[in-house]
């Protein structure tokens, strides 16, 4: 059956609270971090001090004869090689949290240190093979990846100008303010249930179910491990599966026969708990003298820390603008925690290193950078255009052209823009732009929605689904109260637990067009089953039954019944339905236009440098934002400008900074690691480009992608020079200053 | 109020200026002193001799949302792990745990603190106020009402924070200004960036206050 939007929408798309906000604001929602189970015991992890050792011994003896210790797990074992100053040693649990800090520093071990780098520059000159064998040989540098488009050489040689540049992002940390863990609980049953802070309960149950059923041949399949996510302290791409920590508390538990809550402490969230890896590169773009770019070439660096991961989307460079293109990647690995995704993954990277060097690309050839992006915008794919209308590949001009206009008006452009660096005085304002896209399309695994009716006229939502403040719960509630008539606040929800169906983690901006569609269909498949059980009771056919605002109507008879009056025609029996999506639904053309891929989006960043001290001051941004079919425009409104408030953290504040002595992080921690305040913010102007007819697409992603560009331009556009890395911290921006030759 | 007099006569109790006088400062909890420290020890009357206390567990009791709340703790225990661990009061959240962030921010007698710099026992005998007696059955106080209606959160876990720093900050001043009320705010940090939403709630709240008046 054809599934599809209703054309008449009383609750979609107009701005509905949040239904957890009360509980949340009021500090009664329960986080994982807050679950104390009876009996509860309290884990702590051993980690590694040093950025590459050997263990030469571990003997745990007097730890365990320590009071109150229950249970120990070694990790690793004498004779191991650690990689990274945080990997994880051992883990014990203690019948509380003291006991168990006292017991892990009674743990003896002996360390053999070996050399380690941590800095790209230092791995990227050296080869001392510091990090683990890969393809049988210890390489801290990856071959590069290297691709050309078919026109770059021409293209360059054409180029009536050309401009160099060397631009970078660091790596930065995902701070989650609930760190990562759970509470680990074995049943009588031999069935384990974890309260997990993650943004995939499905996800973490399976693969708990994978470890123990393999490693101790337990009957313990997936059904018998629960996952329990009511609330989630922020994931931000970092929290998907259990994690070494969700195993080993687990393993506690089981030793101890005791629920074990494990949660890392603040310099373990940040050291081992996610971070987004780096990109630096030199670029050169060559174009005709009015603005057309004839070729863009881009050679970047970064570390993934030990894995050899790509840094960047190698594939999407350049971003959004479709030049021709010579790319070269090389993967740095160095003693450092694995990267984890991070709120569009290498998107930032891939903004960074394309518009920044848009704009010294304007500047020398004396145009306004707005015209010349204009200039160089993607096209509209005519032949995607006759097969899928409303793609983003059919849509991309008309979409970013729409959205550099809108954003233009906002942010009064026009008036506002000058030539760089071409103000008086001390301190001096600045304005620039930056584009971004993404995907936010539904997951090829399946995602279920369960919509219970009974007599009484109550409406349960069920879906395993976690909600990680993007506001998923309001959404099933104000969809299945749409389609059922009623008001969200009416509708029962069962959340964030894995019981409840299939659903898949929350990552790529999936979880609205994964989960919206299964609630429609779920919804509509119980008010269908509801009318043909009542309908017979009403002296109706099913087929002349439709739903108005609090009642069932007969229209031809010119009938109608309360919601309450018409399901207690239900008598001893219920309405239960399930519906469900995948990307494979979306795509079969009788359900076009539910679900769908790809934004735009553009923003503007207005900035005060004082050229005296260096500091910069972000005072306005807009941001204008395309997903489709907006659900609710009051959460979509707050992703989007909490994604244009961690850009800006990104621009102003953030950086990992690695001791190169120690191998170790300096700032693991909140005062040195900075994120801004309330004062820190400027005046965010959110504008959503509702777009209806394109279905439902994810937005958490896309907003966060072009804030650190859009700023790091308007300080170009504020000083004439060139602040190359973020974070822009005064003393880089006073070193761009003095390269220039000062404020002139 | 007799929580002072009972707690001095209790065993294991001992009031903050005791507890000083004992341990010369928060940092040396763990320490047994058998006799006060000679710079303190000037003030004190010459007959006392200070009681080391810990490392073992002391008993407790704190009002908390007004409620008379014991345990057992240790004394290096701070208020926000007496709270979290040992009271399961967990509106206040373990975030940075060194002063830093405002997640733990709770009122001790009325003042916003940072519930993990005060150990749980310097805490007895004042009025503990977490954000959880912001709401009494469903009837929800007017700053967390706020944050719920401007939608000045998402994931929520700095919120509870937010909100117990902003009710001080007007029950300091009912009529401070939103620059005010934000600068009141400066020592909490949220991840999920509520702060253009928190700004909207702010300027309503302010705007009622004066039509209070």
């Amino acid at each position: 059956m054809a599934t599809s939007w209703p054309k008449k929408r009383r609750l979609i798309g107009s701005k509905i609270q949040r239904l957890d906000g009360p509980a949340k604001a009021a500090g009664k929602a329960k986080y994982s971090y807050d679950i104390n189970r009876k009996g509860m015991l309290h884990a702590v992890l051993l980690r590694s001090p040093h950025a590459h050792a050997k263990i030469k011994s571990l003997d745990s003896g007097d730890a365990e004869k320590m009071p109150g210790v229950k249970a120990v797990y070694a990790i690793k074992k004498a004779g191991d090689e650690l990689f990274w100053a945080g990997e994880e040693i051992l883990a014990l649990a203690a019948d509380n949290e003291e006991h168990a800090l006292d017991a892990v520093r009674a743990v003896k071990i002996e360390y053999i240190v070996l050399p380690h780098l941590v800095k790209e520059e230092d791995a990227l000159k050296n080869d001392p093979q510091t990090v683990s064998a890969m393809g049988g040989k210890r390489n801290n540098v990856q071959p590069a990846m290297e691709a050309a488009s078919g026109g770059f050489e021409k293209g360059m040689a054409d180029a009536a100008v050309t401009v160099e540049g060397s631009y970078g992002v660091p790596t930065v940390c995902h701070q989650c303010l609930e760190s990562h863990g759970l509470v680990a609980e074995w049943g009588a049953d031999g069935g384990l249930t974890v309260w997990a802070s993650t943004q995939a309960v499905t996800g973490t149950a399976v693969a708990l179910a994978q470890y123990f059923s393999g490693k101790y041949k337990l009957d313990l399949p997936a059904n018998k491990v629960k996952c329990i996510t009511h609330y989630m302290g922020g994931g931000f791409g970092s929290k998907f599966g259990p994690d070494i920590q969700g195993l080993v508390a687990a393993e506690l538990a089981r030793q101890a026969q005791a629920p074990v809550k494990l949660m890392l402490d603040r310099a373990s969230e940040i050291t081992a708990g996610g971070c987004r890896p780096s990109a630096y590169g030199k670029v050169r773009v060559g174009a005709a003298k009015d603005g057309k770019v004839t070729a863009y070439e881009v050679d970047c660096y970064g570390t993934a820390g030990t894995q050899a991961s790509a840094t960047v989307t190698f594939n999407a460079l350049p971003y959004v603008y479709p030049f021709e293109y010579k790319r070269k990647h090389t993967r740095i690995r160095t003693n450092a925690q694995v990267q984890r995704a991070m709120r569009a993954p290498n998107h930032p990277q891939n903004c960074a290193l394309t518009e920044f060097i848009l704009d010294d690309l304007a500047a020398k050839l004396g145009m306004d950078p707005m015209q010349l992006r204009l200039k160089n915008l993607p096209q509209n794919d005519l032949e995607k255009a006759k097969t899928a209308p409303h793609s983003l590949d059919a849509l991309k001009n008309t979409i970013y052209t729409r959205e550099i206009e809108i954003a233009a008006a906002l942010s009064k452009w026009k008036d506002k823009w000058h030539p760089p660096g071409k103000t008086a005085g001390v301190v001096k304002h600045g304005i620039g732009m930056a584009l971004h896209t993404w995907g936010g399309q539904a997951t090829p695994q399946r995602n279920e929605c369960t919509v219970i009716i009974t007599a009484d006229g109550s409406v349960t939502a069920r879906t395993s689904t976690q909600d990680l403040g993007t506001g998923q719960r309001t959404v099933t509630a104000l969809i299945t109260a749409e389609i059922l008539g009623l008001e969200p606040e009416q509708i029962a929800l069962q959340f964030g637990e894995s019981p409840n169906g299939a659903s898949s983690g929350s990552g790529g901006s999936t979880t609205i067009p994964s989960q919206a569609p299964a609630t429609l269909r779920a919804a509509t498949a119980a008010r269908d089953e509801l009318f043909a059980k009542i309908a017979p009771k009403l002296e109706s056919k099913a087929e002349d039954l439709s739903i108005e605002h609090g009642k069932v109507v007969n229209r031809s008879k010119g009938k109608s019944w309360s919601w309450k009056d018409a399901c207690s025609r239900l008598g001893d029996e219920q309405v239960k339905a399930t519906g469900f999506w995948t990307i494979g639904e979306s795509l079969k053309p009788e359900n076009k236009d539910v679900s769908s891929s790809g934004v735009g989006g553009v923003q503007i960043a207005e900035v005060m440098v004082d050229t005296e001290t260096g500091v910069v001051r972000c005072t306005q941004i807009v941001a204008v934002q395309d997903c489709g079919l907006v659900v609710n425009p009051l959460t979509c409104e707050s992703q989007v400008a909490g994604g244009v408030i961690m850009g800006l953290n990104y621009a102003l504040f953030e950086e990992r900074i690695m001791d190169r002595v120690t191998g170790r992080q300096v700032n693991p921690d909140m005062e040195f690691y900075k994120l801004g305040g309330i004062e820190d913010m400027p005046k965010i102007i959110v504008h959503l480009h509702d777009m209806p007819e394109r279905g439902v697409i994810g937005v958490g992603e896309p907003p966060v992608i072009s804030t650190h560009a859009a700023i790091g331009n308007a300080i170009f556009n504020a000083i004439g020079a060139r602040v190359p890395h973020t974070p822009f911290t005064p003393e880089r921006v006073l070193a761009a200053l003095a390269a220039k030759g000062g404020n002139k | 109020m007799n929580d002072t007099r009972e707690r001095n006569h209790h065993k294991a109790g001992l009031s903050r200026r005791d507890f000083l006088r004992t341990s010369g400062a928060a940092a040396a909890t763990a320490a047994a002193l058998a006799e006060a420290p000679p710079a303190l020890a000037e003030e004190a009357p010459a007959k006392i001799v200070a009681k080391a206390i810990g490392p073992e567990p002391i008993k407790l009791t704190l009002d908390v949302n007004d409620a008379a709340m014991t345990t057992h703790v240790e004394p290096r225990v701070t208020l926000l792990d007496a709270l979290r661990n040992y009271l399961d009061v967990t509106g206040c959240k373990r975030v940075c745990d060194r002063g830093t962030c405002g997640a733990c921010t709770v009122m001790v007698d009325g003042k916003p603190i940072y519930s993990c710099t005060m150990l749980a026992l310097e805490a007895e005998g004042k009025k503990i106020k977490t954000a959880e007696s912001l709401i009494d059955g469903g009837k929800l106080d007017a700053v967390p009402a706020a944050f719920a209606k401007h939608d000045a959160q998402q994931c929520g876990f700095c919120t509870p924070g937010f909100v117990v720093a902003m009710r001080a900050a007007f029950d300091k001043n009912p009529n401070a200004t939103p620059a005010e009320i934000e600068e009141a705010l400066s020592g909490n940090i949220c991840r999920c960036g509520t702060y253009q939403q928190m700004r909207d709630a702010i300027a309503a709240l302010c705007k009622n206050q004066r039509k209070g008046d």
